[in-house]
């Protein structure tokens, strides 16, 4: 068979090729170097018992085994679970809601909306940590203003009833930022004739927003989805700043006993094989998720 | 242009020149490398001028120093100190999760020979060297094999303001007895007794700990973290400690919402502007509170004993160990590091930075009545006694969740001590 004229086009002399891996060389050499040895690593140790810093032994299954009936391990995750809701849902209800009202109004200084209600996400969450310890307390501005509205404030933080609820609503008002900025943009590539047509056959508001916004920003959605589930099941910092895990466990999140059984207890085999199961997780969903997005590009182009 | 062309060539031969003396005299000079935790700004000055000392004696010798706060440095250990060049001299925080991982890893040199040597077994008591001391194999806790000497000293006592003492004619208490009927005069008073945060936990393992050791025994407290034959959480003390913290919770002796409040701010803000009258906590802020309100304003006493008399037990230890890589290829030069470091010279400039030296100093140049005498006085009676106490966490790590919730009335305190002893149990 003789090649199509398209082909000869495509087609790439060897040097060429050769040269397009010199020049990738240098990433691929940081990303295996700093990314992909350590993953290996991990998965490797999480098959033994090792300190950190002896000779692993025993090679087995048994910090599996440990992980399933770890009581530490399942409300960890729990609390990983609970803090989608806070991490992701929330956000990317708000970012809709925000996308929608400052894409389409015509308001003055809309610039610095946006940039002013985009800075949570670009602050250090070990500020954004220490600033609402403060807002928490008992006498911080949080109770001080429910208790002018009549509700009896507390110590959120440290109630035991509360604190996953103070901590995930923190969450929320980092992760919110980002799912603003990719809905804005999204939205500033949809099609004003969309708009044009839908206010021509006399849609309200909602309407706009349910058949014009919200399938122009798909594509966002997911990618929302994915980049604040990721933050939502690695969360370390915020809440280690915030309670370290406290009162009593309420806050445990699985990156927090990672570290714990890392360096306080030097249980890094053990450490590894939790690593490993949120690194699956996270594999699972992204992967879903990506999968979601190739068939929708499928259909559309259909 | 003639003349630049000139100079460039001298300029760079100057340097060659430069550049080949400083390799000369790289070569001759021997690195010691420490890492410490000495991090704020008025100890580098401590540490410069005793580095002085150290290098006018040695002037061969180029000491490489490098300060992380206490956490990133425990972080950092076990890797440095398992690879080749690491630091020479470290300081070590004691525990089993630390220096005695460290040892049972063969990371650590022996210091026996060179506690000989130096005479660092007079340095301070020996219920103290037992928190550096493990045995060869690092699995068991004061053993009989020396891996580290401390420079610092600390106790957990009650920091309390004297003008309110003086308002209600209170004065320092003898007993537990006693301490309760200050803490209801206070109370009535309309004042917070005591100023407390446990929303970092740690602070609650130090308040709950200095109650509990109230009511304790030596043995008892050195059983349990030791890991000797018998050593357990569930004694009568730790109930009746447990019990009488959570009646302190419930009427009201602590400040409100102190499961929100933090320590670094919220709990060192109470206290220091003045929301509350005592605050149980380490002599660590002896230095910081006289900084910030002068050296009279504020005393410090000890947690009194459940019965009069008894010994006064109170939860303390030493700062971290100067310790010595096994690797060292200068283990000598490193223990005369230490020797300096420990020295009696370094404890009175310990002193004048605050800090409460762990080698005995002399008192004469210490004004009476003020808050660095009352420290140094607190010390001296748990160290001369040998009843310096131990903290719970080096052995039961999570205990500071399980006080939290004890103090929220989650669990009550027979099942706070159940929990305590089968996580201790089951890291056995």
């Amino acid at each position: 068979m003789s090649a199509p004229a398209q082909h000869s086009r495509s087609w790439r002399p060897f040097g060429q090729r050769w040269q397009a891996y010199l020049l990738i060389l240098p990433g691929v050499t940081l990303y295996a170097l700093f990314v992909l040895v350590p993953i290996i690593n991990t998965a490797r140790y999480s098959f033994y018992d090792w300190t950190g810093f002896s000779e692993p032994t025993n090679p087995g299954l048994q910090n599996y085994a440990e992980m399933f009936r770890d009581p530490d391990f399942w409300r960890a995750i729990g609390n990983n679970a609970f803090f989608v809701i806070f991490y992701t849902l929330i956000p990317i209800l708000l970012g809709l809601f925000l996308a929608s009202i400052l894409t389409r109004g015509r308001l003055r200084g809309m610039t610095i909306f946006r940039a002013g209600l985009f800075i949570p996400q670009v602050m250090s969450p070990v500020v954004v940590g220490i600033i609402w310890r403060w807002l928490f307390t008992l006498d911080g501005p949080i109770n001080i203003f429910l208790e002018s509205i009549g509700i009896q404030g507390r110590a959120w933080l440290g109630d035991f009833a509360w604190s996953r609820l103070a901590v995930g609503s923190v969450g929320s008002w980092v992760e919110y930022g980002l799912c603003m900025v990719l809905f804005i943009a999204g939205a500033q590539a949809i099609d004003e004739e969309l708009y044009d047509a839908a206010r021509a056959f006399g849609a309200n508001r909602w309407q706009e927003f349910r058949y014009v916004l919200l399938p122009g920003l798909r594509q966002q959605i997911l990618v929302a989805f994915v980049l604040t589930f990721i933050a939502a099941l690695r969360v370390f910092d915020l809440v280690y700043v915030l309670t370290s895990g406290g009162p009593g466990k309420t806050t445990l999140v699985t990156s927090l006993l990672i570290y714990d059984e890392a360096f306080n207890r030097n249980r890094a085999g053990y450490a590894s094989a939790i690593a490993v199961a949120i690194g699956v997780i996270i594999l699972v969903v992204s992967g879903s998720v990506y999968w979601i997005q190739q068939r929708q590009a499928a259909e559309e182009e259909q | 242009m003639f003349n630049t062309r000139k100079w460039s060539v001298l300029l760079i031969s100057a340097l060659l020149m430069a550049a080949l003396a400083l390799s000369v005299s790289a070569q001759e000079s021997i690195t010691l490398t420490v890492w410490d935790n000495f991090t704020r700004d008025a100890e580098q000055a401590m540490i410069v001028e005793l580095h002085a000392q150290f290098v006018a004696e040695h002037p061969e010798v180029h000491i490489v120093r490098i300060s992380y706060d206490t956490s990133s440095l425990t972080d950092l250990l076990p890797l440095s100190l398992a690879s080749e060049g690491g630091p020479d001299v470290v300081m070590i925080n004691q525990g089993f999760a630390n220096m005695g991982a460290l040892v049972e890893a063969g990371l650590l040199l022996p210091l026996n020979d060179y506690a000989d040597q130096f005479g660092w077994w007079d340095r301070y008591g020996m219920g103290l060297h037992t928190r550096n001391m493990w045995s060869a194999d690092g699995t068991q806790f004061g053993g009989d094999t020396l891996y580290g000497v401390s420079n610092t000293a600390e106790v957990v006592g009650v920091f309390y303001w004297r003008s309110d003492f003086e308002e209600l004619g209170l004065s320092v208490p003898q007993t537990l007895e006693e301490f309760e009927t200050v803490l209801a005069a206070l109370h009535d008073a309309g004042k917070t007794p005591i100023v407390f945060g446990s929303l970092d936990g740690w602070p609650a393992i130090h308040t709950l700990g200095a109650i509990q050791h109230s009511y304790g025994t030596r043995e008892e407290a050195d059983a349990f973290t030791f890991r000797y034959e018998g050593g357990t959480y569930a004694t009568e003390a730790n109930l009746l400690g447990a019990q009488t913290m959570v009646d302190w919770v419930n009427a009201g002796y602590f400040s409100p919402g102190f499961e929100g409040m933090d320590y670094d701010n919220a709990t060192t803000g109470a206290f220091l502007n003045h929301e509350g009258a005592m605050w149980i906590t380490g002599s660590w802020m002896a230095g910081g509170i006289s900084q910030e309100l002068g050296e009279d304003q504020v005393g410090f006493f000890l947690v009194p004993p459940a019965e009069a008399g008894a010994a006064p037990l109170n939860v303390g230890g030493v700062g971290l160990g100067y310790g010595i890589r096994s690797t060292s290829a200068n283990p000598d030069l490193a223990a005369e590091y230490i020797d300096l470091m420990t020295s009696a010279d370094a404890g009175a400039l310990l002193l004048e930075y605050g800090y409460l030296p762990a080698v005995a100093v002399e008192s004469d140049s210490i004004t009476e009545g003020t808050l660095t005498a009352d420290v140094i006085a607190a010390w001296n009676t748990i160290s001369g006694a040998d009843a310096v106490g131990h903290y719970w966490d080096w052995t039961v790590p999570d205990i500071a969740a399980y006080i939290q919730e004890l103090l929220a009335g989650v669990t009550t305190p027979e099942a706070f001590i159940e929990t305590v002893e089968a996580e201790y149990r089951a890291a056995e």
